[in-house]
């Protein structure tokens, strides 16, 4: 009660004196932004805020939403400021954020199909990105592998073993990603393609960036990331490259105000100074390559960077459902995980032989042998859950630790994995007999 | 190497353990609990105790654990660790081998370069390390690229669980090497001597007199190497090996199950494990620690070689170096390569890298030397005082220091920086600052997680004292405060700046903990400049830069440190 | 060690020479042209202080040091150039290095195991070797239960297991108590007359070498400084050095004084020691005799022809039970005198004058 009394009389403290004067002192921000983009949004913002100093902790986005959940008795953090919507939804749920109506102008609505700004009010997009493949050109020219252009394409036997993807339970950007196929494509549909693609991981990597060093480095060919990733290498001079596929979205990334801030007057300040035209500007710097928010400033755009303002493609893209995605967030994670990123071996495993079966039918086509090929991909394609089961309270809960008794999180998990290392070793079976009649 | 002796194995039943507790003695004792109580029982407990509750009511369970045996990821990662771990120090005992043999049986011109670079590979700064041995190593990496060129095949280095054996080995067989040469050095004469005078000579000597009589000090770093691989996390995730038990318990604390009790469920496991490999190490030197120099003999005599072999022993020493140096020879091409991208070498090199970070790093360096020297000499200070505790007193519970403080191994490093968030946050200072906001308990938890390395290494130069010397102080009117300050200290000092070397160097690199501590960029290390560095393209030859000036630093403070202890090692032997 | 067994079936002893054998390190002079013979079955002492080289030129036999110049040959073969582990020679070490990782039994078969006896004639060989040294029953022992003694032992078996066709010894006493050293070394030789076996001693205590040896080299400098039996050296010292290490001896500087007939060593102030003309005395020599060739006269006693007397104050007593030991300050010397002790003798008081009387036959005149 006291500490309460205390706090709030700070926070009314502190906004007195914000009223008064311009913001100054120091100003805190959590982000997973790395340091190429961090220090010249910094260098800009204290230029344009004379007396506030930005004080940037690096922390990927999970760990950043766990610190501030792990600190919010006494929280000395103004901001939090990342790509994935959905970790602010998760703050935003735990009343980690406050509201704030930016004054900034020249921001539309929407970018795509998705708001730019939470509709409550409590974080707002500065920059817009978009998920597809990237590439090494060097690699795809020494393995003679063609340019992908869908998601569908990466399930093709050509690039078995040579694509790579961050664990969505580890990526803010990759959980995105393949929400947004779910959503494109729908529950059953979108998983089938998601492990279709898989059957054909390389590895999952643990952080985001894990994708594109790949990449870039050459050990895997093909990295399934967010648009900057790729931008940004090509301006440091890596033989790389990036498409859009259809089936994709544009989202915004995000910046919000962390509750009981202790320096409010700066973090909105920094807020402000992200809408802006300057601030906005700052984005196309070549370590950094993100999309600005404000459609005029693509004005002063370097050659050939992607408007998504006027890119017809980006424009038709699939409507993104964040509430939807919010919901069933940790379990799409675990599924991914439980099912692809724990069973890759048989899932990569059914996946060759069913791309051999399909080889030598190729070859001598064999009717029963189709069947059992197609029967192999169903195997693989089946869900241990539907789409209403993965959203239902009883399912989300076993993840949140929730105090209500209920399933535990490691029996689902080990139900899941069961169940995927089963359908994967019988698809594999079917695999195997199909290539044995084609022959 | 002058030889930091780390090892494992604890306290064994003491000869001369006599005398009984001053009050000075139990102060010291209960001191040195209630720090290990405060800064490593407690925060560790506040995250661990969650793998005993129950879902949904929080009263005590052990069905978790139940849990546990029942998945059958869990299972898989259990064993894979185990097996890896069992690997990887059959690697570095593969490496570390001859190394220890040529240095100290042969009179060979460039053994302390040798010891000193041997200790490099535990210097390997967080993901810049990785990615250089990806470079070389990996699916298209130099080598593979040259291979598929050259003979049209590619060797999977760095693939799946062999990869992370790989990478272990040369990470962590200095920890071999140094204590198998430690106890070779420490072999009286002697005894081969002996066995050569009855016939023996060669390999057979070696098999079955030499190594025998060295096994305390192998089996002290093969156990450390078990454990650490054990426990290490950064390694598996860095090659994508997530189906072991430190990765599990770090994706699980870390993403979707920091509310589930199975990732620290798999801590406890993890502890339980670690000190259970310390406690059999310990087991099975119990009786056969025969490491110091015995009456009459000063150490093995070192051997002129022949031109052949000298040949022999220059070709093997240069092979294992090359590959143990491997990813410090990338690091440094990384740090000045324009783009290095699916070639054997850079397109081009430049040093605007080195330019870029230049602002920066002062920073990062300023504050990676006073965290580490800090946290170093806490540690020393501390193992010290519980060798001290442990071998010349007979205080109760002077053994359960022993184990406490060696159990920091086992605490992964990603529980012990949440159990500080959880236990410090909530203290505030006088101006409402939190104190885990303070850079002050980065440098605890550093020397907390570095502590059983300084242990063990004060602890093998106490033993090595005779208590003749003390008493002989204590004869003369000293105290046994002064007696310590005095004479057994002096003493020690070896030992002391052994472990402080090893603290303060394989503090400099630490991550995990410290990710999770660091408050803001003005109190940040090299290794979270490192971390933030290399989240970006353009980050790679700046961060590979200051991995370079990491490595540079830490090697020249060890080399240095190296060089005090040779020269204390030079005055003339007590005795003899 | 045991009587109870019979020894061990022997090569024939080998004889032992030693060929200007010079050793540096560095500057460092350690071993200066040694020549030595040493005969089939003799129990033979390398003496000397430490650092003397002794130690030395027994590793140099053994193998483990290597000589810049010379020769080692056992019976009429030449092995400086071979191995330690091709010598045939046995070593018991000073430290006994013992192996702690073995037990009694394997360290004393380890020997013939290298030697690749055949394993059926192993197990008979170490019980014969145990029983030898009287440690039946200890094989499965570890070193570290074993007294001073018994490990001393083992080590010996472990040796002769091997039956060397030469058995070295590094002070093979100095780790045991005063008591357990007499004992051992009356074994010692008891056991090395039994197997017959060529032996060499390293020891820096002349009564060690004195009881147990056949013939000494006494060492100094890394110079064999005399050899010969016990009764030699210390009747016959060749120098001063000698003189001195072996026994007391009184070393007295003076000056020559006179010639032919009357030449005489007068020390200062004290004796005056007539010389006998065919004598020959180096110049700068000076004058050795034994403490207890010289007396101190009863009062009214006077000196016989062949004594040479001078007066003197006691200065020091000693009572050591057979004897007592006075110091007599005479002139500018200060001179040891033994006298024997009988029940009821009365002795003399510190700062008495009595006069001396110095047995002439029995000085030397000796230099460095």
């Amino acid at each position: 009660m006291h500490r309460l009394l205390m706090l709030s009389l700070c926070a009314a403290l502190v906004s007195t004196v914000a009223l008064a004067q311009a913001p100054t002192g120091k100003v805190t921000v959590i982000t997973s932004f790395a340091k190429d983009v961090t220090d010249p949004v910094k260098k800009a913002f204290e230029a344009a805020a004379p007396g506030v100093t930005l004080e940037v902790q690096n922390r990927n986005t999970n760990a950043g939403v766990k610190y501030l959940e792990e600190t919010k008795a006494n929280n000395q953090v103004d901001l939090f400021w990342a790509s994935a919507p959905d970790a602010f939804e998760v703050l935003k749920g735990k009343g980690l954020l406050q509201k704030y109506a930016p004054k900034a102008s020249g921001i539309p609505e929407k970018i795509g199909q998705f708001p730019i700004n939470d509709p409550a009010g409590f974080y707002f997009g500065f920059a817009a990105s978009g998920y597809g493949i990237m590439w090494n050109e060097r690699y795809a020219k020494a393995n003679k592998l063609p340019d992908p252009k869908e998601w569908q394409d990466l399930a093709k036997p050509v690039y078995y073993d040579h694509v790579s993807i961050a664990a969505p339970s580890r990526s803010g950007t990759t959980h995105l990603t393949i929400e947004a196929v779910l959503q494109g494509e729908g529950w059953a549909k979108g998983w089938g393609t998601v492990k279709a693609m898989a059957g054909n991981f390389r590895n999952i990597t643990e952080r985001s960036f894990g994708v594109p060093e790949a990449v870039n480095s050459g050990q895997v060919g093909y990295g399934i990331v967010i648009d900057f990733f790729a931008f940004s290498a090509q301006a440091s001079g890596f033989p790389v490259k990036f498409i859009y596929p259809t089936v994709t979205t544009i989202v915004p990334a995000n910046v919000g105000i962390v509750a009981n801030a202790p320096n409010k007057a700066a973090a909105e300040a920094f807020v402000e100074f992200l809408l802006s035209p300057a601030g906005q500007q700052v984005l196309f710097e070549p370590g950094i390559r993100r999309l600005p928010v404000n459609p005029d400033i693509y004005a002063k755009a370097p050659a050939d960077y992607p408007n998504p303002f006027k890119d017809p493609r980006l424009n038709s893209m699939i409507k993104f459902d964040v509430a939807k995605s919010e919901a069933r967030n940790d379990v799409v994670d675990v599924l991914f995980d439980q099912l692809i990123s724990f069973q890759l071996e048989p899932l990569k495993a059914a996946t060759k032989a069913i791309h051999e079966a399909d080889a030598a039918l190729a070859k001598k086509d064999n009717a029963q042998a189709r069947a059992l090929v197609a029967q192999a991909r169903e195997l693989i394609a089946a869900m241990p859950v539907d789409e209403a089961t993965a959203s239902a309270k009883e399912t989300t809960a076993a993840f949140t630790g929730g105090k209500q008794k209920g399933a535990r999180q490691a029996e689902l998990e080990q139900q899941w994995a069961a169940f995927a290392k089963q359908h994967y070793a019988q698809a594999q079976a079917k695999a195997e007999e199909a290539l044995k009649l084609a022959k | 190497m002058g030889g930091p002796h780390v090892s494992l194995a604890l306290a064994a039943p003491r000869a001369r353990a006599r005398r009984t507790a001053t009050p000075g003695q139990i102060t010291l004792a209960l001191g040195i609990a209630a720090f290990l109580a405060l800064f490593l029982v407690w925060p560790a407990a506040t995250v661990i105790y969650v793998a005993f509750t129950e879902r949904g009511g929080g009263a005590f369970t052990l069905v978790n654990f139940v849990d546990f045996f029942r998945t059958d990821l869990f299972l898989r990662s259990f064993w894979n660790s185990f097996y890896v771990s069992a690997m990887a120090v059959a690697g570095a005992s593969i490496l570390a081998l001859p190394l220890a043999y040529i240095t100290s049986r042969f009179a060979f011109r460039g053994t302390v370069l040798i010891q000193t670079l041997g200790f490099l590979p535990l210097i390997m700064p967080p993901f810049v390390g990785a990615v250089a041995m990806q470079l070389f190593f990996g699916r298209n990496g130099s080598a593979n690229l040259l291979l598929d060129d050259w003979f049209g095949f590619k060797i999977a280095f760095m693939e799946g669980l062999n990869g992370v054996i790989f990478v272990q080995s040369i990470h962590y067989f200095p920890f071999i090497l140094i204590n198998l040469s430690a106890a070779l050095r420490n072999i009286d004469g002697a005894m081969e001597e002996a066995a050569q005078n009855l016939g023996s000579s060669g390999f057979r000597l070696f098999r079955r007199i030499v190594f025998p009589l060295a096994m305390p000090g192998y089996i002290a770093g093969a156990s450390l190497v078990f454990v650490k691989v054990f426990d290490d996390l950064a390694t598996p995730l860095l090659l994508n090996v997530k189906d072991m038990l430190a990765p599990q318990a770090y994706l699980r604390v870390t993403s979707i199950g920091i509310a589930d009790p199975m990732g620290y469920v798999i801590s406890v496991v993890l502890i339980v494990a670690s000190v259970a490999a310390m406690a059999l190490s310990a087991l099975a030197t119990r009786g056969i620690d025969y490491s110091t120099v015995q009456r009459g003999g000063g150490g093995l005599a070192r051997r002129r070689l022949r031109p052949y072999e000298s040949a022999l022993a220059y070709l093997t020493v240069a092979l294992i170096l090359l590959l143990v140096l491997a990813p410090h020879v990338g690091l440094l091409l990384l740090s000045f390569s324009t783009v290095w991208s699916f070639s054997p070498l850079p397109d081009g090199y430049t040093t605007a890298h080195y330019a870029r970070i230049f602002g920066d790093s002062s920073l990062y360096i300023k504050n990676t030397l006073i965290y580490a020297s800090m946290a170093g000499l806490i540690d020393v200070v501390l193992g010290t005082a519980i060798a001290y505790l442990v071998l010349r007193t007979r205080l109760i519970g002077r053994d359960a220091l022993d184990w406490a403080a060696s159990a920091a191994l086992a605490v992964p490093g990603i529980v012990l920086g949440i159990g500080y968030l959880r236990a410090f946050y909530g203290v505030k200072l006088w101006d409402g600052t939190p104190l885990a906001a303070l850079w002050i308990v980065i440098v605890l938890a550093l020397a907390i997680r570095r502590l059983p390395y300084a242990l063990r290494a004060c602890y093998a130069a106490l033993q090595q004292i005779s208590v003749s010397l003390e008493e002989a102080a204590e004869n003369l009117g000293a105290t046994k405060l002064r007696t310590v300050r005095r004479i057994v200290t002096p003493l020690m000092m070896g030992g002391i700046l052994a472990g402080f070397v090893t603290s303060f160097a394989t503090a400099a690199v630490e991550l995990s903990a410290t990710l999770m501590l660091v408050q803001s960029n003005s109190d940040a290390p090299l290794a979270y400049g490192l971390y933030v560095l290399m989240q970006s393209a353009a980050g790679r030859g700046p961060g590979a830069a200051l991995g370079v000036i990491a490595v540079v630093l830490v090697a020249v403070c060890t080399i240095l440190s190296h060089a005090v202890i040779e020269r204390g090692r030079a005055m003339p032997p007590a005795g003899h | 060690m045991s009587n109870r067994s019979t020894a061990a079936n022997h090569a024939p002893a080998a004889r032992v020479r030693i060929e200007q054998v010079d050793l540096s390190y560095g500057d460092n002079h350690v071993l200066k042209s040694i020549n030595l013979e040493i005969r089939p079955g003799e129990f033979f002492a390398f003496l000397g202080p430490s650092g003397c080289g002794k130690t030395t030129l027994l590793r140099l036999i053994a193998g483990f040091n290597h000589a810049d110049s010379g020769r080692v040959l056992v019976g009429e073969k030449d092995i400086s150039g071979l191995p330690p582990w091709k010598r045939d020679i046995g070593m018991v070490f000073q430290s006994y290095a013992l192996w702690p990782h073995m037990t009694v039994a394997r360290n004393v078969a380890f020997g013939l195991e290298e030697k690749r006896v055949p394993r059926a004639e192993i197990g008979p060989r170490v019980a014969a070797a145990l029983d030898l040294v009287g440690l039946t029953g200890l094989d499965q022992r570890r070193p570290a239960q074993l007294s001073g003694g018994q490990q001393q032992r083992v080590a010996l078996a472990r040796t002769i297991a091997v039956e060397p066709k030469l058995l070295l010894l590094d002070e093979p006493l100095s780790n045991l108590d005063a008591k357990l050293r007499v004992q051992v070394r009356r074994e010692l030789r008891e056991l090395q007359q039994r197997l017959g076996l060529t032996t060499i001693f390293v020891t820096h205590d002349q009564e060690e070498a004195n009881t147990v040896c056949d013939r000494i080299a006494v060492m100094n400098h890394g110079v064999i400084q005399q050899v010969g039996t016990p009764k030699d050296l210390y009747e016959q010292p060749a120098n001063l050095f000698v003189a001195n290490f072996l026994g007391t001896a009184n070393i007295i500087e003076g000056r020559l004084a006179g010639d032919g007939a009357s030449r005489a060593f007068e020390v200062a102030g004290g004796p005056k020691i007539p010389i006998a003309a065919d004598r020959n005395v180096a110049p700068g020599a000076r004058m050795v005799f034994r403490p207890q060739d010289c007396t101190i006269l009863a009062a009214g006693e006077f000196s016989a022809p062949d004594r040479t007397a001078a007066a003197g104050t006691v200065t020091y007593r000693e009572f050591l039970g057979a004897s007592v030991r006075y110091g007599v300050r005479t002139g500018s010397a200060e001179i040891a005198v033994d006298c024997p002790f009988h029940a009821g003798d009365t002795l003399h008081e510190v700062g008495t004058a009595v006069t001396i009387a110095i047995a002439t036959s029995a000085v030397r005149f000796l230099s460095d």
